[in-house]
């Protein structure tokens, strides 16, 4: 998390003979003193930079302390880029000379769209994006390029933030549950897919109107049927109940009930029955047996969620203290 | 411990750790990376702090003792100081930096030589590892300039109560709200911090399962639910910020994340590191007690590289500074014997975190007197 993850690309070799020329024997540049790093007499994780690597950065450190604005300096930008696309300094310095020189931004979306191919999980090329997005005000590619790049890692949490920025900063929302849907049916484990689900209905229509609910619930339980033992769609469920009564909203108990019958004793099932019990326990009105029901389902998951043996004898304990008569618990 | 003595679950429940190994493997990041890891030029710092915290946590600071005021030395050198002929404009850039790669002479004093640079700026995850690290090692914080680094916090918060990096060029979330807090609790100021609205930024960021995201609306993820919980505590607002329904969510969410290990998010793989971003946040909502040791451990001891020490990410993947740290501090969470304790909101050891009180009290002291 606080440290980014390491490109095993970075240090790649450049392959026209212009970029494996050093920037200290470039003709054009030997007006520039370089600066090297200086890290005093005991480095500490000292890293063991390229003679490449030494070579564009003490040039670059150069450019940034004498704030040089020029096309050389642009260009040593995408040289420095190319080495480590993670330097921050890099890329503001960058946009600052964008801005200074007028330069088409249509180019640098390009440019950027194929650094984000290479680094996808890198934070500052999306905030580089980002940024030419919002000069641009042109939202117009970010929908199909995110898309592209959550083809080949559909979870991947960069280009999601960047599509819900978008989606929200633009008001897109047109066609994305279409497209959440999509995904899901390629995947109904994504977790993802289903945030978003949730995202785009809570920016949308909200869940206050009863027939988007009643809807909603349905979707949920139609992936829910199909692999009872996702966390994603369960979940999901609950969300759109959040605001509601669970124990009363017509069906759900009977459409739990009946999975059970059918045998399936996933924890997330089960749990979810608990969970109406305690509804049903806190609002008094309840058959006899509801403490008695919620704690065997409890003895239940302590067999099938063994992992979480603990966690259900807490719960059961918790349920039996707060529900149980006197001298029960 | 008593709840891994009895039983066997999975093929390293009988392995001990190597504390030597470890020890290796943490002595050789604090001294030189190959250049592979030319990405981490900018964030030096948050790899000498896992590997100076690592050995904290090994209880083997000793082996660097002989080193020690050199280290100090290169992280007072990353401290951004305001510019004397431009005080209170300057005020905002301060912090420490990740690594001299900005090209600045070395000066490791509390007084600033150099000449104004127009791109150097402080970063709020090295402002944290670099004061979290000073601690580590002893020091008193005498030459940090606190005033500064309040000052530059403050530049730092957004109108929605989330925190940038850097004044320039960065983008903003809980991962940065929870070094800002770290930065606040250490110096004992909370002047750099609109504190609602950073409670207000945690709470919208709860998501509809009951973990938290980055930001308002994103997905829920096993770092930042650690980031928002942790920021609570240190905030001292974990009591008030959510409700008890809420408060039971979020540790049925954490304690579903444990598959063997545990993963980051619903339907994903476990990695090492949630052992401790998870691990740490059920702390933190004290059930820590309720996840499975045994298979926690063996998952964590199953990431370990025997050869060259440290954790990876994955069984027979390479181990790196952050997985090696944060297993480590996963292990020591279920009392692993060798391992010193950690405070889990602050990420240090437990013995760091006392030093700090100690200078917490020297502080007040002198004020007092």
């Amino acid at each position: 998390m606080a440290a980014q993850e390491i490109d095993a690309d970075s240090g790649s070799e450049f392959d026209d003979d212009l970029a494996l020329q050093f920037y200290r024997d470039r003709p054009e540049w030997n007006d520039i003193i370089p600066i090297p790093q200086d890290d005093g007499p005991n480095p500490v994780v000292r890293i063991a930079y390229s003679e490449r690597f030494q070579d564009v950065f003490d040039y670059l450190r150069a450019v940034l302390k004498a704030d040089e604005r020029s096309e050389r300096a642009l260009d040593l930008t995408k040289d420095a880029v190319e080495l480590n696309a993670a330097n921050y300094t890099v890329w503001h310095y960058r946009r600052v000379l964008l801005q200074a020189l007028k330069k088409d931004l249509r180019e640098e979306m390009r440019y950027i769209s194929e650094i984000i191919q290479d680094h996808p999980k890198n934070y500052q090329v999306w905030h580089h994006r980002r940024a030419i997005v919002e000069w641009l005000k042109d939202p117009s590619n970010e929908l199909n390029f995110t898309e592209s790049i959550l083809e080949k890692d559909s979870k991947n949490y960069h280009a999601w933030s960047h599509r819900q920025w978008v989606l929200q900063t633009f008001k897109l929302w047109d066609g994305e549950l279409d497209y959440v849907h999509k995904l899901l049916l390629e995947d109904l484990r994504n977790n993802s897919a289903w945030n978003q689900r949730y995202f785009v209905m809570s920016n949308t229509t909200g869940f206050s109107d009863e027939s988007v609910v009643d809807r909603e619930v349905k979707y949920a339980i139609e992936f829910i049927k199909k692999a009872p033992n996702n966390e994603s769609s369960w979940s999901y469920l609950r969300g759109v109940l959040a605001l509601r009564d669970i124990s009363s909203f017509p069906g759900l108990m009977q459409t739990c009930q009946d999975m059970y019958s059918e045998n399936v004793r996933s924890p997330f099932l089960l749990s979810f029955i608990i969970d109406i019990y305690e509804e049903q326990l806190e609002s008094k009105t309840f058959p006899e047996d509801t403490l008695l029901k919620a704690t065997q389902l409890c003895d239940v998951l302590i067999q099938v969620d063994a992992i979480r043996l603990k966690y259900w004898e807490y719960i059961k304990r918790s349920l039996t203290l707060r529900f149980g008569k006197q001298g029960e618990a | 411990m008593e709840d891994y003595a009895d039983s066997n679950v999975g093929e390293y429940s009988n392995s001990t750790l190597s504390i030597k190994r470890h020890v290796r493997f943490f002595r050789m990041c604090l001294q030189a990376l190959p250049s592979s890891y030319s990405s981490l030029d900018t964030s030096r710092l948050t790899v000498a702090f896992f590997a100076l915290s690592g050995l904290d946590v090994l209880n083997s600071l000793d082996v660097i003792e002989s080193e020690k005021q050199d280290i100090i030395n290169w992280i007072y050198s990353l401290q951004v100081l305001p510019d004397p002929e431009n005080t209170d404009e300057s005020l905002s850039r301060c912090g420490f930096r990740g690594s001299s790669t900005i090209g600045l002479t070395f000066n490791p004093s509390e007084k600033d030589t150099a000449t104004f640079h127009p791109y150097d700026w402080g970063h709020v995850a090295m402002t944290y590892t670099g004061l979290a690290s000073l601690l580590i090692l002893g020091d008193d914080l005498s030459r940090v300039n606190m005033p500064a680094i309040v000052a530059g916090l403050k530049a730092l918060q957004l109108e929605d109560g989330s925190f940038s990096a850097l004044e320039n060029g960065s983008e903003n979330d809980m991962r940065f709200v929870y070094c800002a807090c770290c930065i606040s609790y250490m110096l004992q100021d909370w002047s750099g911090i609109n504190k609602d609205k950073a409670v207000q930024f945690i709470q919208n960021s709860l998501t509809h399962d009951f973990g938290i995201g980055q930001g308002p609306g994103q997905e829920c993820h096993g770092g930042t639910t650690f980031c928002g919980i942790a920021s609570l505590v240190l905030l001292d607002r974990l009591e008030t910020a959510f409700t008890q329904k809420q408060i039971d969510g979020i540790k049925k969410w954490c304690l579903f994340r444990q598959q063997t290990g545990f993963n980051g998010r619903p339907n994903k793989k476990t990695d090492t590191c949630y052992s401790f971003w998870v691990g740490s946040t059920l702390k933190l909502l004290k059930v820590f007690n309720l996840i499975d040791f045994r298979w926690n451990r063996n998952y964590i001891l199953s990431t370990e590289d025997t050869g060259m020490g440290g954790f990876a990410k994955w069984p027979d993947f390479h181990p790196d500074a952050l997985h090696a740290y944060l297993g480590l501090c996963g292990l020591s969470m279920m009392g692993e014997e060798g391992l010193a304790p950690i405070h889990p909101a602050l990420n240090i050891s437990q013995r760091a975190a006392d030093h700090l009180l100690s200078i917490h009290n020297k502080w007040r002291d002198g004020a007092d007197s």
